[in-house]
């Protein structure tokens, strides 16, 4: 794995409450290669935006609190940089898009204001010059009549002109990475086409990689080239993005397929709640909702990430434990288990 | 609606206001008795040969209160309007405009520095404090704030006349009006009015923009700024201050109003310092009718001007406050 672009080892970040401390990501790996789509995938609360803001630590601390073995990025490793360091690398080599792009946007400011401010952090342009690029960033990502849309307010464009704006300015420093997070799910379904194909096509054009996280896997099979499933802060299976919608092996990334209306003959919903985070279960965290767990699914940690076959593609699960048999599992592939019903109904959380 | 005609129709309004409150300020004075009347009435009647009756006649002519309420009316606005306020009864026969005019330097002397003091500390130990909620800072800055806010202007006043003017001796304990401006000696006699009244001020700007500013400490934005590589010390100035610093104008100048009208009248006195809040206390004393008029009448001319910056500095701030929507 020479050519990963961000390795992340053994992600922790927790936050302080008043009711205890919330494990959101325990203990993940994953990592982007040049040029690549990963997508984290899992239903919401299952960590995967705060696994996504932990990488360049936009996590407000406290309350929270982020630790890894490692995070490297382009070799080096950026969790032993300095506070100072590490701006240097957001929004010029890492940049964020955001799930929300109402409230991503300082109301106060202008559009233009804000995309000058992301391009003067990393460069030395003058007003006039910084102002040119926000102009041309918006031009960029298909906002109508730029040259005017620069000098107006957040409230003045819709949810899917605010998201390009936030895209421009994700772009002012041509990155390396950019982390995704939902960028879609707060948007029509008709716009949510037009920015995942923006996304796509800057990240050509710029020759970017990109870590996207959602919960849709609709929008996974069509962007992705890698997938981490993600549930209550740990990886239940990662893999190739064919490997995983062809032969999905873990129990919970069957059943999340299986939800996916026109696949199967039902749709089904996964039944029961995520564990709490405050007090997470011993064993594996989806013990609780699984059709086929066991005694020892109940006991000590996650399962390691087992090797499928000897390929890339990973499942924490007991069934795959070297020498296991996990023929159980596939002998219901489409996931119809009695805890996993299907009732025509769509999946409600 | 264009910015201008938005100022201008405010201006508009600013006018009519004062109108309206001049008004109502001459009804219930034509309302009320006049004590200068009764005194002579009660002199006349002293005298053998007039009649009660006929001196209170006499008074109100000499006052000109026995013409019809609409010529007085008139002539009272027209007054008014021309800062033609009269003479105060109390000061030698000065002028009203001339007493206040000279009374308002010495209220200037410590306000001003006060307001910029308290708005400087008050507005960063408050942003400090929202974004380092709970920490040892934000608890001391708390009860910094509440001891502040418990304390009386003018207990604090005199405790601290009392040991810095007359046990120690640093500073004067009657404010010297002749003193040189820019003088050491002046910042002398100066310093324990603007710290009591910084106390005083500080502690509210300091909570109210810790609330504003806790309001956006957990804003998507922020982050957003920080994945720009935004520096913590330019997120707090530019992306937390700007936003609250809308609702903090409303209550800057409610507070400067306060600062005028309530605070300056109470450490006027202790510190016996001939401004504005002296002057009026002296002519409610004495019952200069004129003098308290048109003192009141400053008061209320700051807060409708007050209010009038507070309109246009709201919509200057915030831009989803659009102009038509507040007419």
């Amino acid at each position: 794995m020479a050519d990963e672009l961000l390795e992340v080892e053994n992600l922790r970040t927790q936050f302080d409450t008043d009711e205890g401390t919330v494990h959101a990501v325990d203990g993940v790996d994953f990592s982007v290669g040049r040029d690549e789509t990963v997508c984290i995938v899992g239903e919401s609360g299952s960590g995967k935006t705060v696994a996504s803001e932990s990488v360049t630590k936009l996590i407000r601390m406290p309350p929270g609190r982020i630790d890894a073995d490692a995070v490297r990025f382009d070799g080096t490793d950026i969790y032993s940089m300095s506070e100072k360091q590490l701006r240097q690398v957001r929004g010029r080599r890492i940049s964020n898009i955001f799930q929300n792009p109402q409230g991503a946007l300082n109301p106060v400011y202008t559009v233009g204001w804000q995309i000058v401010e992301a391009v003067q952090m990393h460069s030395e342009k003058s007003d006039r010059e910084a102002r040119e690029r926000a102009v041309e960033l918006l031009d960029r990502v298909g906002l109508p009549n730029p040259g005017t849309a620069v000098d107006e307010y957040p409230h003045e464009l819709s949810g899917g002109q605010k998201q390009r704006v936030i895209i421009a300015m994700a772009l002012a420093s041509e990155p390396d990475l950019l982390i995704a997070d939902e960028p879609t799910t707060a948007l029509d379904v008709t716009i949510q086409a037009q920015i995942l194909d923006l996304i796509r096509e800057i990240q050509e054009d710029y020759g970017m990689s990109v870590l996207f996280i959602t919960h849709d896997l609709g929008v996974v099979a069509e962007i992705a080239d890698r997938v981490v499933v993600m549930y209550a802060g740990k990886v239940m299976e990662k893999g190739d993005v064919y490997s995983i919608f062809e032969n999905p092996s873990h129990p919970y990334t069957k059943a999340l397929l299986n939800c996916l209306p026109g696949h199967g003959d039902l749709m089904g919903r996964i039944g029961g709640s995520l564990p709490s985070p405050l007090d997470p279960p011993d064993g594996c965290r989806f013990a609780d909702r699984c059709d086929y767990v066991r005694e020892e699914c109940r006991q000590g940690e996650q399962p390691p990430l087992h090797e499928l076959d000897g390929t890339d593609h990973r499942v924490s699960c007991v069934y795959y434990a070297p020498g296991a048999d996990p023929s159980p599992l596939q002998g219901d592939a489409d996931g119809q288990g009695s805890n996993v019903y299907s009732d025509g109904g769509y999946p409600d959380e | 609606m264009s910015f201008k005609t938005y100022v201008a129709q405010r201006l508009l309004w600013t006018v009519f206001a004062t109108f309206i409150i001049v008004s109502i300020t001459f009804l219930l004075l034509a309302a009320s008795p006049n004590a200068q009347v009764s005194q002579f009435a009660f002199e006349a009647a002293q005298n053998p040969g007039t009649s009660a009756e006929e001196a209170r006649e006499a008074a109100r002519q000499r006052l000109g209160t026995n013409q019809p309420l609409w010529e007085r009316y008139t002539e009272y606005m027209i007054n008014m309007f021309t800062l033609n306020w009269g003479y105060s009864q109390s000061g030698g026969g000065q002028l009203v405009t001339e007493r206040i005019l000279n009374a308002l330097p010495y209220t200037a002397l410590y306000s001003v520095p006060t307001t910029i003091l308290s708005v400087i500390i008050g507005v960063s130990i408050g942003l400090y404090s929202a974004t380092n909620q709970y920490s040892r800072f934000d608890y001391a800055a708390t009860f910094f704030a509440f001891f502040g806010y418990a304390i009386p202007n003018f207990w604090f006043g005199i405790i601290l006349l009392v040991i810095f003017g007359a046990w120690l001796g640093w500073v004067p304990i009657i404010f010297q009006p002749d003193v040189p401006w820019l003088s050491f000696e002046m910042l002398k006699q100066l310093i324990l009015p603007v710290i009591v009244l910084v106390t005083a001020q500080t502690t509210g700007l300091m909570r109210y923009s810790r609330a504003e500013a806790l309001e956006y400490v957990e804003a998507e934005f922020l982050k957003t700024a920080k994945a720009k590589g935004v520096s913590s010390y330019r997120v707090i100035t530019r992306h937390i201050f700007r936003p609250a610093a809308v609702p903090l104008m409303t209550i800057l100048i409610s507070d400067l109003l306060g600062l005028f009208i309530a605070s300056s009248l109470l450490v006027e006195v202790v510190f016996s310092i001939p401004g504005l809040g002296r002057l009026t206390f002296n002519a409610i004393l004495q019952q200069d009718t004129p003098l308290v008029l048109s003192t009141t009448l400053v008061g209320v001319m700051i807060a409708v001007f007050g209010n009038l910056l507070q309109d246009i500095s709201y919509t200057v701030l915030d831009p989803r406050i659009s102009y038509d929507s507040r007419e």
